[in-house]
């Protein structure tokens, strides 16, 4: 039985017309409902590519030459009528303003939401919901193009979350926060999962806030799916990941160094109250 | 020691924009030459307009800022671009010309030296970035961030400022580019002598690689000092809504087992432990 899958992928690879390597190639993953996915590697290593591939942005929008398939739902995303996916995918893009259009955020807000056909009463209940799971009503008035760049960034998930696609795919949603807003928009992250059993791709090098979240984790590197397990044995990998160039975050890797050095045997920790405790456990 | 030498001095600087927002307020700082200075602190609380007070571009609206004895008030964006260089966060919104060459050149040519000069500080500034000559013809939206990064830098450069602003040098860049590019700003601080002071958000960069931290919040300097002694006020990063690195955090857990709460990186961490287990 595949019902609980909502995303598979076989085979599958792309190459943009204008270049001589495909961006990615030959990726099978598939991902559950209600799973939250964080996606690492280094730039260039396809993560975007595979983030539009879901969305069905790539073959969509984009020319090149495609392998394999890609399922959401259990169809292919060619499958879909137009407008169709991407109800069902939200995606957040890591420039915000790619995807702003309106005068002000609250516009920014509604217009999604009109455009999909809602009524006033429900746009009037997904707006309040979100801009208070966001944190943005005080910015409700001001111009998109007025606000900073971390701000800008939570506009962009609450465009995205207004509409609730059942998968939310987040290509690098905080790389322009400060640490305080960044771990705000993980909050609202780890709240969607508990409470909406909404699917989440996120894509991140900012992995201190990633790893507690994670169910799983999938790394890429030149365009191929090198590690794909659940976020413990996945770090259990740090040799390789470090030599892909990805740095587990400072608790993790004090733990791993020590584990090189043939001083430490046993999980590692995925947040600083862990480390703590298996510093302890370490002396004692 | 060249770190002894004041280069720059802050006094009751206030700064307002036109329509009244305070952007900074009450600022004290003196900035000396050869420092290596994380400016750290939330979106909005006012690192960019100091930024931009240092080199010029805003004039203090209270309090004076005085760079090698210029008053920024008093002196032409000309004379203080030579002394403080500014790199945006976004090289893209720096950089405008077709090639890279001509990119770098346009400060010298601005500044209207000869063209003999001119040649002479591209060349100097290429050299200094490391910048393959297959790029140097290259238009800079052709090249990888890091790239283009490079020559933003590099045009700054060109003017030889004493003091290189770079703002989130970071951004965007995964962990191998984020290192390379620190490594480089290290080199221009510690073999070619310029001040350098980062404005980021990446606390595990800051443990890394400045000596000095100066944290603000709403406008104001809430912190500064070393890096270990700005860590290591956990009640006034707090004020800032920052944390230490979370290697910082966990050696700071870790205090009653031995571990120095001014711990920055994972090496320091490691031989701690080492000596600690001996």
């Amino acid at each position: 039985m595949n019902v609980s899958k909502v995303i598979e992928i076989q085979d599958y690879s792309w190459k943009y017309i204008n270049t001589r390597v495909p961006a990615i190639r030959g990726i099978n993953l598939s991902i559950e409902e209600g799973s939250f996915v964080g996606v690492i590697g280094p730039n260039g290593a396809g993560k975007t590519t595979l983030a539009y591939s879901i969305d069905g942005l790539i073959p969509g929008q984009y020319n090149g030459v495609k392998k394999g398939t890609v399922k959401v739902f259990g169809k292919e995303v060619e499958e879909y009528a137009k407008g169709e996916l991407q109800q069902l995918v939200g995606v957040v893009f890591s420039d915000p303003e790619a995807q702003f259009t309106a005068m002000t955020v609250e516009d920014e807000l509604v217009f999604g939401m009109e455009n999909i056909g809602l009524s006033l009463t429900e746009i009037k209940e997904r707006l309040e919901w979100v801009t208070e799971l966001t944190d943005l009503s005080h910015l409700l008035m001001k111009p998109p193009y007025e606000i900073s760049g971390g701000q800008k960034q939570r506009v962009a998930l609450a465009a995205v979350l207004s509409m609730r696609p059942k998968i939310l795919v987040l290509d690098e949603p905080t790389s322009m926060l400060d640490p305080v807003s960044r771990e705000r928009i993980f909050g609202v992250l780890a709240k969607l999962k508990e409470e909406e059993n909404n699917t989440i791709i996120a894509i991140e090098h900012s992995l201190e806030n990633l790893v507690p979240l994670a169910d799983q984790m999938v790394l890429l590197s030149e365009g191929e799916l090198i590690l794909h397990d659940e976020t413990q044995p996945f770090f259990q990998q740090s040799r390789l990941l470090l030599e892909k160039g990805v740095f587990p975050p400072g608790a993790m890797l004090f733990f791993h160094e020590l584990r090189e050095k043939g001083l430490y045997q046993g999980r590692y920790p995925l947040t600083v109250a862990e480390g703590v405790q298996l510093l302890r456990g370490l002396k004692g | 020691m060249s770190e002894q030498e004041s280069y720059i001095q802050v006094t009751d600087l206030d700064f307002e924009y036109p329509d009244g927002t305070q952007a900074l307020k009450d600022i004290n700082l003196e900035i000396y030459k050869g420092e290596m200075i994380a400016l750290i602190g939330q979106n909005g609380s006012g690192k960019t307009t100091l930024s931009k007070c240092l080199n010029g571009l805003y004039k203090p609206t209270r309090g004076n800022i005085l760079v090698e004895g210029l008053n920024s008030k008093k002196s032409s964006i000309v004379q203080m671009v030579k002394r403080v260089g500014y790199v945006f966060q976004n090289p893209d919104h720096q950089l405008f010309n077709n090639n890279c060459w001509d990119e770098i050149a346009y400060g010298p040519r601005n500044i209207e030296l000869s063209e003999d000069e001119v040649k002479e500080r591209v060349e100097e500034a290429i050299s200094v970035v490391g910048l393959p000559e297959r790029y140097h013809s290259e238009h800079p939206f052709f090249l990888s961030k890091g790239l283009r990064q490079r020559v933003a830098i590099a045009s700054i450069l060109a003017l030889r400022p004493q003091v290189i602003i770079v703002d989130e040098p970071t951004t965007g860049q995964d962990t191998k580019q984020s290192l390379e590019i620190m490594d480089f700003l290290q080199d221009l601080n510690e073999t070619h002598g310029h001040t350098i002071i980062i404005i980021t958000h990446d606390m595990p960069i800051v443990g890394k690689y400045a000596r000095r931290v100066i944290a603000m919040a709403q406008a104001r300097i809430m912190a500064d000092g070393t890096t270990r002694e700005v860590f290591t006020q956990a009640d006034v990063l707090q004020k800032t809504f920052l944390a230490p690195p979370q290697i910082t955090q966990l050696a700071q857990a870790g205090q009653e087992l031995g571990f120095d709460a001014g711990t920055l990186t994972v090496e320091e961490m490691v031989e701690q432990y080492v000596q600690l287990a001996n």
